[in-house]
């Protein structure tokens, strides 16, 4: 069953249950008060009629001690003619309570005489003949006699209205029921409406779609169990958005390192099969084996800069405050006597956090991407200068530039953009993506700005030492 | 003269086929990006095209599609060896897929069947005084019928086709028995001595030491 139905069913079985007992209680109590009034009214009626009847007996003419029991019965009749309209009913008897008297229609058992003595008087409330009495009952004393004076008195009228009471509000009752089912209806799946986002969100996301968020209803717990959902969802989207591309970055990566292992053993095999079954000439077993020799240095260069890359990966980067100015000094001297680039080195000194010998690579793979990019003779500019950021470093040069649409892809393993150029120089496409990692333990990224035919902005940043210096200082 | 059209973006590759191929008899165009392979379709015709997949300019699929028309066999030859990439290959429409490194005989011999089934190959070559029916499996020698076992033949065609290369045991044997070869077998043996004696190739199918056997023909 449904949250909102059990809901509703028990608010309504909670409202049915109250307002059944609130309005039986209330009509009976109604009920009970005009009962106790009736009653009170028979009592004194009772009363009025035993004095009325004494006061007649003492009016007899005395002929006997003892009240005649025609005497009575005469008695009796006028009192009760005289109550004529009233429709008084009356009953005498005697001292062994035998009926002497009794009116038309006072037809109930003398049960109630039992308890009725000289000098009490009860009363009971009878059923007959589909009518409701108070049947009352005392003694009368009488010219030495006693007598039992019973009285009837219809009080149907206060059933009746007992009786109306319950079916007017039983009316009453269902149409409240009615309404309240109603309203709860609406409040129940107003108030569960964020159990059904939630659950279905859930269903959403079990079928794959991720980015499914649950729409926020309420400012209750509910609401806020739907916001954390949703947080919950963006951590797990963000997460499997992750693996999703870990996963893929390894695929590309297995296939790139499958195609770039597989193309120099095919000429190294192929070549070398030729020379060891063939009878080749002296041109064709030379270009052979040179071939072998070059793809042979291909799979070395390649081995070599994975390795790197694995051990860089694995062992991580050793942090610490260092200057600048050594990394350029160490490029200068090792670029500088290659004549056929015009280099120029400008920077501003300042310490860095960084591992010297990472960022040393880094630079020298840059370096090496731009002269490998430029036309010989063409200038290439690496400068250094500290800004809000942190420390950065650039490499400009004028060469070729990368397309636009190869920019993203150039920090991919064994990406190329033009393979024969790459190959002629022995690259292997694996420059960018050591540099890429080394500056992944850095917390910094490369950030490439390039134009085709114009050349090519590399540029990265460091943080910068110096500051965090000053705050050691303050708090040690 | 069979013409056929070399596409592969690595030059090593490229005049490692173009060797092979040439000393098979076959005439080679060689390219190194997908564009100047279409330009070579257009404006010469080949008999086949050996296509490499990942290509600057096109790529090989874009190559394939574009070429498609003008019913030229496509051989793939690519080092993207998942099951899928072979598939997509052949579903382009490729009449075979090698997978990088290959072996150059295997190479020979999946272009002379793919030739074969393009009737484009010679259905019957002379080797010597023998005389090959590829079609009908048929040898004659001098225009005399030959009786031959199914491997006898398969034998033959590989040195036929490979005349003065030395062919290794291992390969000869994987080649015609599509089974692993162990060193001590002597049924490969066996087998070119029955070739000798029926095709009379007692000086010309020579042992070459520590390697296997070589046809040797003028």
């Amino acid at each position: 069953m449904k949250f909102s139905q059990k809901l509703l069913l028990w608010t309504t079985i909670i409202i049915a249950i109250t307002l059944g007992f609130s309005g039986y209680y209330f009509v009976n109590y109604v009920f009970e008060t005009s009962l106790t009034r009736e009653v009170g009214q028979a009592l004194d009626e009772n009363s009025i009629l035993r004095f009325a009847f004494e006061t007649a007996a003492l009016n007899v003419p005395v002929k006997y001690d003892l009240l005649q029991d025609s005497s009575i019965e005469q008695i009796a009749s006028n009192l009760e003619v005289r109550g004529q309209g009233t429709g008084r009913l009356i009953r005498i008897s005697d001292e062994e309570k035998n009926i002497l008297y009794a009116s038309d229609g006072f037809e109930t058992d003398g049960e109630l005489l039992a308890s009725v003595g000289e000098d009490k008087y009860s009363y009971r409330v009878i059923q007959l003949g589909g009518q409701y009495y108070i049947q009352t009952g005392s003694g009368v004393n009488a010219l030495g006699r006693v007598l039992y004076l019973e009285t009837l008195r219809d009080v149907s009228q206060v059933f009746e209205e007992r009786r109306m009471g319950f079916t007017v509000y039983r009316r009453l009752m269902m149409l409240m029921l009615v309404l309240g089912i109603v309203i709860m209806y609406f409040i129940s799946s107003r108030l569960t409406k964020p159990i059904r986002l939630l659950m279905r969100a859930t269903k959403e996301m079990a079928a794959g779609d991720y980015s499914y968020r649950a729409k926020k209803v309420s400012n209750d717990e509910l609401g806020q169990l739907t916001q954390d959902f949703n947080h919950m969802s963006e951590a797990l989207e963000k997460t499997i958005g992750q693996l999703e591309d870990e996963v893929q970055a390894r695929e590309d990566f297995v296939g790139a390192f499958a195609h770039e292992l597989k193309t120099p053993l095919t000429s190294i095999i192929g070549y070398a099969d030729m020379l060891r079954s063939r009878k080749l000439d002296e041109e064709k077993s030379l270009l052979s084996a040179n071939y072998i020799y070059t793809e042979g240095k291909r799979l070395e260069a390649m081995s070599l800069r994975l390795l790197d890359i694995i051990v860089t990966k694995k062992e991580g980067a050793k942090l610490q405050k260092m200057p600048v100015a050594p990394l350029f000094e160490y490029l200068r001297s090792m670029f500088l006597p290659n004549q056929s680039m015009e280099f120029a080195f400008s920077y501003e000194d300042a310490y860095v956090l960084a591992d010297y010998s990472l960022i040393q690579t880094v630079l020298v793979n840059l370096l090496d991407n731009a002269c490998k990019a430029s036309e010989q003779g063409s200038r290439i500019e690496v400068a250094g200068c500290l800004g809000p950021e942190g420390y950065r470093f650039t490499v400009r040069d004028y060469g070729i530039g990368i397309p636009e649409e190869e920019v993203s892809k150039i920090t991919q393993a064994f990406y190329m953009v033009d393979k024969s150029r790459s190959r002629s120089r022995n690259g292997a496409g694996l420059g960018l993506s050591l540099c890429t990692e080394i500056l992944a333990l850095h917390g910094s990224s490369l950030e490439i700005d390039s134009k085709t035919g114009e050349g090519t902005i590399v540029g990265f940043f460091l943080p910068e030492a110096g500051k965090e210096e000053q705050h050691e200082e303050v708090y040690s | 003269m069979i013409k056929i059209l070399i596409v592969d973006d690595e030059k090593p590759i490229c005049d490692l086929i173009d060797m092979n191929l040439s000393a098979a008899g076959y005439s080679c165009t060689a390219v190194q990006d997908g564009l100047a392979a279409i330009d070579a379709v257009e404006n010469n015709t080949f008999d086949l095209v050996l296509l490499d997949i990942m290509l600057p300019g096109a790529d090989g699929y874009d190559v394939m599609d574009y070429i498609r028309p003008y019913q030229v066999p496509v051989i793939f030859i690519s080092a993207k060896h998942e099951v899928r990439d072979r598939v997509k290959g052949l579903k382009l429409g490729a009449d075979d897929y090698l997978v990088k490194p290959f072996d150059v005989t295997e190479l020979l011999a999946r272009v002379e069947a793919v030739l074969r089934r393009y009737n484009k190959a010679e259905k019957k070559f002379t080797v010597g005084e023998i005389e090959i029916d590829i079609e009908a499996r048929q040898v004659t020698r001098a225009g005399n019928p030959v009786p031959l076992t199914s491997k006898e033949f398969d034998l033959l065609m590989l040195f036929a086709e490979n005349r003065n290369v030395a062919l290794f045991r291992e390969n000869l044997y994987e080649k015609v028995w599509d089974d692993e070869y162990y060193a001590n077998s002597r049924t490969l043996d066996l087998h070119v001595q029955r070739l000798r004696k029926k095709l009379g190739w007692e000086k010309n199918l020579v042992a070459v030491y520590k390697v296997g056997y070589r046809l040797e023909i003028k």
